[in-house]
């Protein structure tokens, strides 16, 4: 081993235990192994699987900036790795395994090519550093598993080779209708289309389900689909009702595993064994890999090569980010059949809701917002407004955001405008109406 | 920004007021507002990225959904959509957003009548070994001057 990488990091590794001897089952992104007979192909997954660590010595981001991301890196580099593993499963597929040595195919340098730390790759540190400041994150500061995912979702615009379609479910609700239509954005416009995506939900509804009958060449229009769904699944400590929950997550096939960590460490979860967690660590500094013009990247550093990591599943940050791929539409239909199937199981408490089509509100949210008194209760004497302008000036809503589009309107609604309302006899209460 | 003119207190409102107080306000304003539900809404005490409520009292529609509730709160704190913003009920558990208030209360108020709400975003990680030696060594050259650090 090169000895420059003889960190403190990298000494620690020689306390990870080998794997457990155990009758349980190994569950790893998606895949099922039995520990007592397929140690060797439980290790071989692993290793196969992209791993990035902090570096140092690379070229200083935007130019002036940091040339190491230790110590602040670590969110970044997992979200590097749960891309990586789509990419992966787009390209070469789950069933691909890495061969130390061996010639690689072009797909697995092209993919390994958009995660090198410097400013022209896809997915590089370097990249999501500086799109975080677009995420209110200067370069430097720490990442949370949200802040990562959506600097994800915007990077992946760019990498036109891939055509992936990243979408972040937010307010733990993945929206069936959101994710088709931006995985075949030709439904909207193509001649079987609906013309009205707030109004006719039912039409909606209709032209999907012909969708999913389509021929194979159409539905090949399908954008291979990274979902990601940022939760927080307890305060301080994670709601024990959610860890059997977690634990189906990795039991399905389009499981991409978690990004997460522990209380101030990231870390890449990727399947579990009985009652803790494998994950790939960051947190070991590596020299930089020298971008060169041979043929063959020197990749030995970008997979783990010891057994991995494990803790147990208690411990878990509340604050994470599931994954998932589908690559076509049926898989992603499988994905939904599955989520409900697990939502109707006793035991876990679900992680998030899947909802078939927008709550309406999200198109006319100002409506929902736009409080008026309760007359419909007989009791709006007890109603009376604070302000002084409430009786008139009805702020015009629509119009005012000719910067936005309709999505987001509701995000910079000015709360100035609203008129609130509180009891009369204990203003400590504030009555929402709608 | 009038939502956040006034500071929060520091301490839960359920530790502000006895459980009887609590249950006399929550029976009052029922009386006067059968339809709607007695809403506690506070900060998580280890939030740092979004910002205080200045009510923490709420009557809401009983037949609100989560989804127009959590719309509500992310306007008051003007969030983008990209904002991560968690409701947890009852300090455990993250609310269904096809819910309405009414189910919602059904399931998860208190004994004193309330419905309670805590809100958080998510934490960050970093390593900070790097940063403590600095701070640690800041220290010490701070010392040797006799000013105090930060």
């Amino acid at each position: 081993m090169d000895a420059a990488t003889l960190t403190y990091d990298t000494l620690r590794f020689g306390e990870v235990e080998d794997f457990p001897e155990t009758s349980d089952p190994v569950w790893i992104l998606g895949k099922e192994f039995d520990a007592l007979t397929e140690k060797d192909d439980i290790l071989s997954d692993v290793t196969s699987r992209l791993w990035f660590t902090y570096r140092k010595n690379f070229p200083p981001i935007g130019g002036t900036g940091p040339t190491s991301d230790t110590g602040w890196g670590c969110m970044l580099r997992c979200g590097q790795m749960i891309l990586a593993e789509a990419l992966v499963c787009r390209h070469l597929g789950r069933e691909w395994r890495w061969v130390k040595g061996q010639a690689q195919r072009e797909e697995y340098t092209s993919i390994l090519n958009s995660f090198l730390d410097k400013k022209d790759s896809y997915y590089s540190l370097h990249q999501i550093a500086q799109m975080g400041v677009g995420e209110g994150k200067s370069i430097g500061q720490w990442y949370g598993p949200n802040t990562v995912a959506q600097v994800l979702k915007k990077l992946a615009v760019f990498d036109s080779w891939s055509r992936l379609a990243v979408h972040v479910a937010m307010d733990n609700t993945v929206v069936i209708e959101e994710i088709k239509r931006l995985c075949m954005p030709w439904l909207d416009y193509g001649g079987a289309a609906c013309s009205d995506t707030h109004g006719g939900m039912s039409q909606l509804n209709g032209c999907l389900e012909g969708a999913c009958a389509m021929a194979e060449e159409e539905t090949a229009l399908w954008k291979p689909l990274v979902l990601l769904i940022p939760l927080r699944l307890g305060l301080s400590d994670i709601n024990e009702a959610y860890i059997e929950t977690l634990k189906q997550c990795f039991q399905l096939p389009q499981s991409l595993g978690v990004i997460g960590g522990k209380p101030n460490s990231a870390h890449y979860f990727i399947g579990y064994v009985g009652e803790e967690l494998i994950y790939l660590d960051p947190h070991t500094t590596q020299p930089a890999v020298e971008p060169s013009e041979e043929l063959h990247l020197p990749d030995d550093s970008y997979h783990c090569q010891h057994p991995p990591c494990r803790m147990h599943i208690c411990e878990i940050d509340p604050s994470i980010a599931v994954g998932f791929f589908c690559r076509t539409e049926d898989e992603f239909d499988d994905w939904c059949m599955r989520i409900r199937k697990l939502s109707h199981s006793r035991g876990g408490l679900p992680m998030f809701e899947l909802a078939n089509s927008q709550p309406s509100h999200f198109a006319c949210s100002a409506d929902v917002l736009n409080l008026t008194p309760d007359y419909g209760t007989g009791v709006q004497s007890d109603v009376r407004c604070r302000q002084a302008h409430c009786t008139s000036n009805k702020a015009p809503i629509k119009g005012t955001f000719p910067d936005f589009d309709e999505d987001h309107i509701h995000d910079f609604f000015d709360s100035d405008r609203l008129e609130r309302f509180f009891d009369s006899e204990d203003e400590e209460f504030e009555i929402l109406s709608l | 920004m009038p939502p956040f003119e006034k500071p929060q207190n520091s301490l839960p409102f359920k530790q502000r007021k006895s459980l009887a107080t609590r249950k006399q306000e929550v029976a009052g304003i029922r009386t006067k507002f059968p339809t709607k539900i007695p809403v506690i809404i506070e900060r998580y005490q280890r939030e740092k990225y979004l910002p205080p409520l200045d009510k923490t009292k709420f009557l809401v529609p009983q037949e609100l959904s989560m989804t127009q509730f959590v719309t509500i709160i992310r306007n008051r704190m003007s969030l983008m959509q990209s904002q991560a913003f968690y409701l947890l009920i009852d300090n455990s558990g993250l609310a269904s957003m096809s819910l309405t208030m009414a189910e919602v209360y059904k399931d998860h108020k208190d004994d004193d009548g309330f419905l309670y709400m805590t809100y958080a975003s998510q934490e960050m990680f970093g390593h900070c070994v790097e940063m403590q030696k600095l701070y640690v060594i800041a220290g010490c050259v701070a010392s040797a001057f006799g000013r105090p650090v930060d």
